[in-house]
């Protein structure tokens, strides 16, 4: 491990660790006693959270992609409430109707992401945004299960992508190499 | 009632009509993929609001910080279930019999 991997591994063990004992101060308050608890957790939360955003040995090195842009987050955050939001509005408007206005299936996105904590991001918000649900992920296909196929989730997805990259500081490539970024796939799910 | 609380009412009330709209929803739809659409997506509203309107009312900023702590975590824990419900139904290894 040359110099600058050491500097960088400290410095990740030290903002971790500070953000996990956050984030339990918050929950928990300010009892010293409470630590007893939460010195053991916050510890293997650091360590847990360190281990599995490694860059396996295999991939190359500018996969790292936990590099998170503090600046692109608020940013972020405006932009997953809003589409929270409609996404929300579009799931009760279909419900509440007297006959459902829904036609499932299922569709295949190529993600451009790399980086894992990328990834874990883009599928979690591809669930919350409108009409869409992250299936799958097998390497760099995601399965989404759409519920209007009608409705063209292209656009939506390569969007919701092009965010997650910009705040975890990745460079997407240009695309598009398919004309079918989503390609049907047969089976409808469920029963 | 100051205008606050009637913000905050307003809050609930749109967060509450998200909650039962995700129930309907979990009701209705014809199979599990479409289900867990309704939940995560109304739920995930629905708490957000209900956060938001009970922000103002919190007794001290740290209660309104854990409130929007809450919600992050419950997005990110109902987000993440669902992919896995999802994934499992999709690979179908037969261990889920309807």
């Amino acid at each position: 491990m040359n110099h600058d991997s050491a500097v960088l591994l400290a410095w990740k063990l030290f903002s971790r660790s500070l953000l996990f004992a956050g984030i339990w101060m918050l929950l928990v308050g300010t009892d010293p006693l409470a630590w007893i608890v939460g010195g053991p957790a916050v510890i293997a939360a650091t360590v847990a959270s360190l281990k599995l955003t490694q860059v396996t040995p295999s991939a190359p090195a500018r996969t790292d992609g936990s590099s998170l842009s503090w600046l692109e987050l608020p940013r972020f955050i405006a932009f997953f409430m809003w589409e929270s939001w409609r996404g929300g509005l579009d799931v009760a408007a279909r419900v509440m109707r007297p006959r459902l206005r829904i036609r499932p299936g299922m569709r295949i996105y190529h993600t451009r992401l790399r980086g894992r904590p990328a990834r874990v991001m883009f599928i979690d918000c591809v669930s919350l945004i409108p009409g869409t649900l992250s299936a799958d992920l097998r390497g760099d296909q995601v399965s989404v299960h759409a519920l209007d196929v009608g409705v063209s989730l292209d656009a939506d997805l390569r969007r919701l992508e092009e965010r997650v990259a910009r705040l975890f500081g990745e460079a997407l490539e240009p695309q598009p190499a398919t004309a079918s970024m989503i390609s049907a796939q047969a089976g409808e799910g469920g029963q | 009632m100051t205008i606050i609380e009637i913000l905050s009412l307003v809050l609930l009330g749109t967060g509450a009509f998200f909650f039962l709209a995700g129930s309907i929803g979990l009701m209705r739809m014809p199979d599990r993929f479409t289900r867990l659409h309704a939940l995560t997506k109304a739920d995930n509203v629905g708490l957000g609001l209900i956060v938001l309107g009970l922000m103002p009312l919190a007794p001290d900023v740290r209660d309104a910080l854990k409130l929007g702590l809450i919600w992050i975590l419950v997005a990110v824990a109902g987000a993440t279930g669902a992919h896995l419900i999802a994934k499992r139904a999709v690979r179908d290894d037969g261990e889920d019999s309807h």
